[in-house]
């Protein structure tokens, strides 16, 4: 998996939303990201990393060891 | 699957601060983990912890349980808070310390 394939991933399901993945270890298995979208409004961070979560789908249990995530809804 | 949730339910209602985790508070196996328990003792926490690499039924039941596909997990008050990421913005924004606050108190 690379940064790359999860960032067009959530990007597609999201559509509008402001999206920043990194490897940070470089092995394709562990990232970071950061996601801004107005599908988050008035969600809770549970509920917005589960959306999150959910586009991902199986990817969660199997090429992503971990995700440190960040979600926010944009300014207006 | 009935038996783990079970076993997750009463877990949840028999500690008011439980946290799901690879490893332990003093030797947690994965960064995340321990993020989580540095939170907690800093804030003082009174708090259980469940090792899921000790339990592969409790490490996947609790993913189902919670609708929530990663560990840790923190559950204050049997209500499901967050895992890592979510407990340090909380702690950061000083939303964590009354919630721990409260428990603690009325224990």
């Amino acid at each position: 998996m690379t940064a790359e394939e999860i960032r067009a991933k959530i990007e597609q399901a999201l559509p509008g939303s402001n999206v920043q993945v990194r490897d940070t270890t470089g092995g394709g298995d562990h990232f970071e990201a950061l996601v801004t979208a107005v599908q988050f409004t008035g969600k809770s961070m549970v509920e917005q990393h589960r959306m999150v979560y959910s586009i991902l789908g199986q990817a969660m249990a199997g090429p992503i060891h971990a995700l440190a995530l960040r979600t926010s809804v944009p300014p207006t | 699957m009935s038996s783990a949730n079970e076993r997750i339910q009463a877990l949840i209602n028999n500690n008011k601060v439980l946290v799901f985790m690879k490893g332990n508070r003093a030797i947690p196996m994965c960064g995340f983990s321990a993020t989580v328990v540095q939170v907690l003792d800093r804030l003082g926490a009174v708090y259980e912890t469940v090792d899921v690499l000790e339990d592969p039924e409790i490490r996947e039941g609790v993913k189902a349980f919670s609708n929530w596909p990663t560990i840790p997990q923190v559950y204050i008050d049997g209500k499901f808070i967050g895992g890592c990421d979510i407990i340090r913005d909380m702690y950061q924004r000083g939303e964590l310390e009354p919630l721990v606050r409260a428990t603690a108190a009325a224990s």
